[in-house]
Order: structure tokens, then sequence, then C-alpha cells
């Protein structure tokens, strides 16, 4: 795997830390195209990988966009910046309320960092020399586990353990036995389709894009830009969409 | 569910559509997860038919979903 400028200058400073750190973690030095046995692994050459790298960068431009936004607050005067973050927190605020219902706004700070981590980690890998971390499964694998864990923490506490597991035992007791494995299965397939969408779809627009850029150069390769911008855009929506609507289903009174 | 405001609101349709999306996957997705449940505690007792198991509730789990979706939209 060729590192990225960014990846590079990371681990010139941070390999050694990273490396001991993966180390105490219990993960295995493994070289690049060595056959292993492990499962969690690293390469001791490039212990920060291109797509945690990425993910960084994401989580700084974000809080330099978020602090630049603050400081520049205004009530009187607002700037473009601010107007942006207030059309997406409202745009997303008001998707919740629909969908969930009333007290649906202590949602929207995690749904909107959820929506904004996922878009500017679409849109990254339009710039040459950087590429989308969602377009490494692990990447949207972590974003599904958070949703999936956030949207069933709320449900309990909004319910209780008890009513809660309710949900999973089926409307008829006697068929518990039946229901109990097809709902823990169907919970965990909402993770992996979740996973799955988000990870191939920007897989596929940066391979595309590649590929047509690898053919015509000049002029082609921008409808595909085109075409990868509405794909980002489309798949963080889709994302956000899907965490409200089960989070609308674990906090419901009734299913 | 909770009650939805409007049904026609653009918001919903899209909410509707994207159930239907989420189907093509999840009914797969389900499928799979059943399997690897069932092949996952085969590996653990050291036997060769708790996959098969698996595999009939992962596709229940899918039909499920299924249903529940086609039949939540057509009410709506």
């Amino acid at each position: 795997m060729e590192q990225l400028f960014f990846t590079r200058f990371l681990n010139q400073y941070f390999g050694g830390f990273a490396a001991r750190l993966l180390s105490a973690l219990g993960a295995h030095p493994v070289s690049a195209g060595e056959k292993t046995q492990y499962l969690f692994t690293y390469n001791p050459a490039a212990p920060i990988s291109n797509f945690f790298a990425m993910e960084l960068l994401v989580v700084g431009i974000l809080v330099v966009l978020f602090l630049w936004a603050r400081a520049r607050i205004s009530v009187d005067n607002p700037g473009p910046m601010q107007h942006i973050f207030e059309l997406t927190e409202q745009f997303i605020d008001g998707q919740s309320e629909e969908i969930i219902g009333h007290h649906s706004s202590h949602f929207t700070p995690f749904l909107v960092a959820l929506g904004l981590f996922i878009l500017i980690s679409n849109l990254i890998g339009l710039i040459p020399g950087f590429e989308s971390p969602t377009a490494t499964p692990t990447v949207p694998l972590g974003l599904a586990i958070v949703a999936w864990l956030y949207y069933h923490f709320h449900g309990i506490k909004k319910q209780g353990p008890v009513k809660y597991a309710k949900h999973f035992v089926g409307p008829m007791p006697i068929l518990a036995p039946l229901m109990i494995p097809i709902e823990i299965i169907s919970h965990i397939a909402r993770m992996m389709s979740l996973t799955i969408r988000l990870y191939a779809n920007i897989f596929a627009g940066d391979l595309v894009t590649l590929v047509f850029f690898s053919l015509i150069p000049i002029g082609i390769p921008v409808i595909f830009l085109g075409l990868h911008l509405f794909v980002s855009l489309l798949q963080a929506y889709i994302f956000v969409l899907l965490a409200t609507v089960y989070l609308a289903g674990a906090v419901a009174e009734e299913h | 569910m909770p009650p939805e405001p409007d049904k026609n609101s653009a918001k919903t349709k899209w909410v509707q559509i994207e159930s239907y999306i989420q189907l093509g996957v999840l009914l797969p997705a389900a499928t799979f997860v059943g399997w690897l449940i069932g092949h996952l505690l085969d590996l653990h007792f050291h036997t060769d038919w708790i996959y098969l198991v698996g595999l009939g509730f992962g596709i229940a789990a899918g039909f499920v979903q299924f249903f529940r979706v086609a039949l939540k939209t057509t009410d709506d």
C-alpha cells in the first residue's frame, strides 16, 4: 500500500508511538505482503494506515471549522459558515422530529456530527493526494457500530432493559424461541447493511473515477467526479436517515 | 414507529424509498449473519450442522424484515 503524503508525515513523527500502542493492544507486526495467521496486525514500516490518517484529518478539519464558526458566531450579522452550520443543524433537527417525534432534539448533536463526518470523509477523496476513509470497510463498520450502540443505548435508557428486551420477543410469547434469534440477526444485519452500502458506494465511486481517468484523462473524469460528489452527499444523508429511523424504532413506545 | 406528521412530505417519501432500498441489502445481509453465527458456533462446539440452523434463522429474519417493511409501507 502506497502511503499518502499526510500518512507519511504522521508516520514520520508518530509512527513509533503508534507501533508501541498497537503492540500494547495486542496487534502483531506483519510486513506488507507477508502471510499471517493473526487477525489484528499492523505494518511495522507504516503503523498508521492511510484510512486512519484520513480519519484524523477529517476530525481535524471539522474541529477547525467548528471553532472558526464558533469564534465568528453573531445573531445580527451571521457569516456564510454560520449559515451553513445552522442550515445543516435545522435540516437534521427537522428530519429527526419528523421521524422520531417530539423530544428528538437531544439526538441532533450526534446525528449532525455523524452526518458531517461521513460527508467530509466521502468528499475528501475528490482532492488529489487524499483518499476517502469511507472507501475502506473498517471505517463504515466503525460508524455503523457507533450508530448501532447509540440507538440500543437510547432504547434501553428510554424504556428500561426489560421493556426494551420485550421488543425482541415478538407479539406472541409462544413464538419467542423463534423470534429472539430472528430479531438478533435482524439487528446485526442492520449494522452490516449500513457498512456495506456506504463502503461499496464510495469504493465504487473512487474506482470508476480512477478507471476513466486512466482511460481518458481529459474531460470525461469530470462527469464521474460530479457523480461521486452526488453519491457522497446521498450516502451521508442515507446513513443519517437510517440511523434516525433505527433510533425512532428503539425509542418508540410501541413497535 | 411513531406517527409521522405528514405522510405526503418529500422526506417521508425518502424514508419509504430508503426502506425499499434497505430490503435489497438486508435480505442477503441477514442470511449471511445467520450463517456466520452458526459457523462460529460450529467452530466453537466442533460440530458441522449449526450453520444450517443459523442459515435458516438468517433467511427467516430477512423475510420477517421484508414483510414488516412491505406491510408498513402498504399501511402508509
